[in-house]
């Protein structure tokens, strides 16, 4: 069963055409790899879910819901988590505070029980739960833009370049708490241009270049694609 | 010691109303990214309504001052949905709108009260006279209200989980939008905080100093010395510099005579901002 259907979707910034007619699927509980270098569109997809820039064609249906005109913070109450390119962990916030910040359509105790939740996840959470995140090197800062995205139990997680900028050991750690969501469920669609690790993680993945989607299929037909050693 | 003591509690006194016209100031602006050039009307009309409700309704004080109050939030609260939401992410057309807004305001003052100063008196008058200090009931009142209303604002940001998202909104507004924060809650009712706040210091501090139409516009340079001393966008920072400028004053004014009160304060942010352009608690600053 799908969650997410996006299909022939058009993003344009100015005169410029970021997703040209772009149409991408995921269906329940798996885990799905846009790969790409930079420019290629991935985030301009992945932000036109999130609500954060207009789409000028096309339509993205969440569980079969035409999302057009519903705004970002409904759509993520709707059970779209989000973890953006960069981190961008709110940076005058404290870890914990950073992670709350996400529960805020839930009743105190629901949040507080989801915190525990992601501390069970990332023990890290617990460790540094005091600390401003501006503190926190870019690894730590990852697992707490992750944390933050996963703490409404969202039916959807967006994962846009999570291994941006770290170091080999961190991406270790995050890709094993990528596999700790998927053991407990949750259905992934995650960009990345580092294709190596990210394709460890999951079950499709769809090769975009100039804002179109070039091929797509499962991993193996991915990694066997002379086209996945631009991005390898 | 004796005077050094009673201009200091002075000196906090009037750092207490410039920390809670500021903490507003700094709020809309750290939320929205809204320069209120409306803001100094705020504490006008705050000023005006409490005369109205006690001197002409007959109210008692403080349930004037509170009426006050929530009388500006509540207007604040429409002219943030009605004038400013359409326009929030354009900087210039919001300090116009801001700014007529204000002209609106203050024009209707004169209409319905006339250019001349009101006879609005602080009802507690006297001092509080022990070894020599001298300190008036007035001060002290207006110093525990707005100190009071600075711990409850303190709660609110840092302590409830409203706040955390406010604090998440003022960080980085795209990204708390995305994690489910609603702009179309927030920023009217962080305008309504702002402008409440503006009201009660309003509505408390021209009784006990004075209330005409024009007033709000030094208090408007107070909040804008204050916000930019303490860092843009800074709670924390507002309250310092609010206070820092507050004993400054009462200070220079006593040593050095009231008309080189403000002579100090200036020079004395000029060095500050000399050392640390982005004010005390500011984290950028624009380099040439």
């Amino acid at each position: 069963m799908s969650i997410l259907s996006i299909e022939s979707l058009f993003v344009r910034y100015g005169g410029i055409t970021a997703l040209n007619g772009v149409s991408v699927e995921v269906r329940q509980g798996e885990t799905v790899l846009l790969i790409g270098s930079n420019g290629a569109g991935k985030s301009s997809l992945i932000n036109a879910v999130t609500g954060l820039v207009s789409t000028s064609g096309g339509r993205i249906l969440f569980e079969g819901r035409d999302l057009a005109g519903i705004p970002s913070a409904a759509r993520s109450r709707l059970g779209i988590g989000y973890s953006p390119e960069g981190r961008r962990v709110f940076r005058s916030l404290t870890v914990r505070e950073n992670v709350l910040s996400s529960t805020l359509g839930l009743s105190r105790a629901a949040a507080e029980e989801n915190f525990a939740w992601a501390c069970s996840i990332f023990p890290l959470l617990a460790e540094r739960a005091g600390q401003p995140a501006n503190q926190l090197s870019g690894g730590e800062q990852q697992i707490v833009a992750l944390a933050r995205a996963v703490s409404t139990l969202p039916k959807l997680l967006l994962l846009d370049e999570p291994f941006l900028g770290l170091a080999p050991v961190w991406i270790d750690r995050i890709s094993d708490a990528i596999r700790e969501l998927q053991r407990r469920g949750t259905t992934i669609l995650m960009t990345e241009q580092m294709a190596r690790p990210a394709l460890k993680l999951v079950d499709r993945a769809y090769v975009m270049r100039g804002g179109e989607v070039r091929r797509s299929g499962d991993v193996a037909e991915i990694r066997e694609e002379a086209l996945a050693e631009e991005y390898l | 010691m004796v005077t050094f003591v009673s201009a200091g509690v002075i000196g906090l006194s009037m750092g207490a109303q410039y920390a809670l016209i500021a903490i507003g100031f700094t709020l809309i602006f750290g939320i929205l990214g809204v320069v209120n050039f409306a803001h100094g009307g705020f504490y006008v009309l705050g000023g005006y309504l409490a005369f109205t409700l006690s001197h002409v309704l007959g109210v008692p004080f403080v349930a004037a001052i509170v009426l006050a109050t929530i009388a500006t939030a509540a207007i604040g609260y429409v002219v943030e949905i009605v004038l400013v939401e359409k326009y929030v992410v354009d900087h210039l057309a919001t300090m116009l709108i801001t700014l007529g807004f204000y002209q609106i305001l203050i024009t209707a003052i004169v209409v319905f009260y006339g250019a001349e100063p009101m006879d609005f008196s602080f009802p507690i008058t006297g001092s509080l006279r022990s070894g020599g200090i001298f300190v008036p009931y007035s001060n002290l009142i207006v110093f525990v209200v707005c100190g009071a209303a600075i711990a409850a604002v303190y709660w609110l940001v840092y302590r409830t989980r409203y706040g955390i998202a406010l604090r998440a909104m003022a960080d980085d507004g795209p990204v708390a939008r995305s994690q489910g924060i609603p702009p179309a809650t927030m920023f009217p009712m962080a305008f309504a905080i702002a402008t409440g706040l503006a009201g009660l210091t309003g509505a408390l501090v021209t009784p006990m100093l004075a209330l005409d139409p024009h007033v709000g516009e030094g208090v408007l340079l107070k909040a804008f010395v204050v916000v930019i001393l303490g860092g843009m966008g800074s709670i924390p920072g507002a309250m310092l510099a609010a206070f820092i400028v507050g004993l400054t004053e009462a200070y220079a004014s006593v040593y050095l005579g009231g008309s080189k009160g403000a002579l100090v304060l200036f020079v004395l942010v000029l060095v500050i901002l000399l050392v640390r352009p982005q004010g005390i608690f500011g984290t950028e600053a624009r380099k040439a």
